[in-house]
């Protein structure tokens, strides 16, 4: 202990040796400091924290210095859940002491948690606000908040009975107590708690004794060395009720299943065959949409191949004229007109192009004169030779070119070959074109006997009169005359 | 029986953090011993 004048550490005198001061009001404080520490210390240790903070604070209103009394208030504001009253006093400390004080340690410890801090700010504010709605008369909202506060502190002993404080309030003195004993747990000696707890077990008393059963409802008997205690009803319902219980159980499951579990599975099932249908539909609509695709691409397909081959058939054509076109142009550099000519009549103009057209008339103009000639000669030969086949080839040509060529005798002498080689038919149509464009000549009277000896003859056949012989002789005899005739007009040629 | 407004007047806010250095810095800090010195320093200056 040191003189509060010069500092010198005192010793057993009433006076310090130093300075001569009267110390022994000052010692007196000073053990009473230390003595109500003492007693804060004992009394934390037995978790009676109200009882210890009021034992510090009277140190401390002693002596301001007694710094282990004012870090122990500390620690046990903080145990209570004061946290800010608990950095007050160690800050403080601190700053009386700096050395060696465990006060600085405590204070680097929250320092050292920004959330733990931060969570200990909140916890403050929600209690304020908890004790805001009590004071509004908004119980259930502090109720709610109070938990909070709780939740994240749960040593503050204020809040604690503040909800038990609501839930007498309300009636749930179970609840209550339940609050008062940890806050009891907390703080042993808080005299607030241990009011709320009194209160809260009379009123719990109070409560329990209207529930006391009546002796009547309770069967006691002895079973052994035991004492049975149960209520009367127990007895009564073990027997008949448990049966009718029973039925009336299995009934209502009965009922259950068929009017609630059932129609769920049904619609379940049913809901599943309709998802299963629902998906075989759309995929048999995309395999529609799929073969339709396909056919339209085959339809395309199709169509680019038939417009292929019309163009190869169109080459094919066009080719085969171009060649004809080459080779009537060769017989024609060889002067074989007849060939030529034939070649010609080949060629269809209108797969030549413009160019190609030009050479072709050019050919046709200087060909188709001597070829016709040539033609006309060739096949008149044959007739004078009696080589009728090779004049009909001949003069159906020349015919075919230039039907009235030489003043119809082409065609006369066509008609002569067809009636000489047996086919009438044919003869009596180049006679008849023969009277139609040359009518009133010799040759046209010659023919038109042919004509009527012809439809004779046919009409003969008709009526199923023999005149065979008289017709032979005729025809014979016209083949005759016509023989000479034509000599005759032959040389007339 | 408790008077549950009666009891509420019991609750008091806590003080939050941000008002902690406040709350020390208006903190009287007297005490018996400081009573006792200036009793007497009072009564020297008497003399």
């Amino acid at each position: 202990m040191k003189c509060y004048r010069c500092g010198e550490t005192l010793g057993r005198g009433k006076r310090c040796p130093e300075c001569g001061a009267d110390v022994r009001l000052y010692k007196r404080i000073m053990f009473s400091s230390n003595y109500y520490y003492n007693l804060g210390l004992d009394r934390a240790r037995v978790r009676d924290l109200t009882g210890a903070v009021e034992a510090l604070e009277k140190s401390l209103g002693l002596n301001k210095n007694n710094r282990d009394a004012r870090n122990l208030l500390g620690l046990v504001y903080f145990e209570m859940g004061e946290t800010v009253s608990a950095l007050s006093e160690w800050v403080i400390s601190r700053n009386l002491d700096s050395r060696d004080n465990i006060a600085t340690t405590y204070l680097k410890e929250v320092q050292n948690n920004p959330e733990r801090l931060d969570t200990i700010n909140q916890t403050i504010k929600k209690y304020n606000q908890a004790l805001a709605y009590c004071k509004q008369d908004s119980k259930d909202l502090a109720i709610i908040q109070l938990k909070k506060v709780i939740a994240l502190n749960p040593k503050l002993v204020k809040a604690h009975q503040l909800l038990a404080l609501l839930y007498i309030e309300e009636g749930r003195y179970d609840r209550a107590k339940k609050e008062l004993r940890v806050a009891a747990k907390i703080d042993e000696g808080n005299t607030l708690t241990l009011r709320y707890m009194k209160e809260v077990n009379d009123r719990l008393k109070v409560n329990g004794g209207n529930k006391k059963p009546k002796k009547d409802d309770i069967l006691t008997y002895q079973s052994g060395t035991e004492t049975i205690i149960m209520p009367r009803t127990f007895v009564e319902m073990s027997t008949t009720h448990t049966i009718i219980n029973l039925i009336i159980g299995i009934v209502l499951g009965i009922a259950v299943s068929v009017f609630l579990i059932m129609p769920g599975l049904r619609s379940k099932d049913v809901s599943s065959v309709n998802n299963t249908l629902k998906e075989v539909n759309e995929t048999l609509a995309t395999k529609e949409s799929t073969i339709a695709s396909l056919e339209a691409q085959i339809e395309e397909i199709q169509g680019t191949l038939d417009d292929a081959n019309k163009s190869i058939e169109d080459s094919d054509t066009k080719l085969n004229s171009y060649k004809m076109l080459i080779t009537a142009y060769n017989y024609v550099v060889n002067d074989d007109l007849e060939n030529a000519g034939n070649a010609l009549a080949s060629v269809n103009t209108d797969d030549l192009s413009d160019d190609m057209k030009a050479l072709y008339e050019s050919l046709n103009a200087s060909v188709s004169e001597q070829y016709i000639v040539a033609l006309y000669e060739s096949g008149y030969s044959a007739y004078n030779s009696s080589n009728d086949a090779t004049a009909i080839e001949a003069l159906s040509k020349v015919v075919a070119l230039e039907e009235d060529y030489e003043d119809g005798n082409a065609l006369f002498y066509l008609g002569q070959a067809y009636r000489r080689s047996g086919d009438l038919e044919n003869a009596v149509n180049y006679f008849k074109r023969f009277v139609e464009l040359h009518p009133g000549t010799q040759r046209a009277s010659t023919a038109q006997s042919y004509i009527n000896q012809y439809e004779a003859s046919a009409g003969t056949t008709t009526t199923g009169t023999t005149t065979d012989d008289s017709s032979t002789t005729t025809t014979d005899a016209a083949t005759t005359d016509n023989g000479t005739a034509t000599d005759g007009e032959a040389g007339q040629q | 029986m408790i008077d549950f407004e009666e009891e509420l007047k019991k609750f008091k806010p806590s003080l939050e953090v941000e008002d902690a250095e406040d709350a020390i810095y208006s903190r009287d800090l007297h005490d018996m011993n400081d009573i006792l010195m200036e009793i007497m320093r009072e009564k020297e200056n008497a003399r």
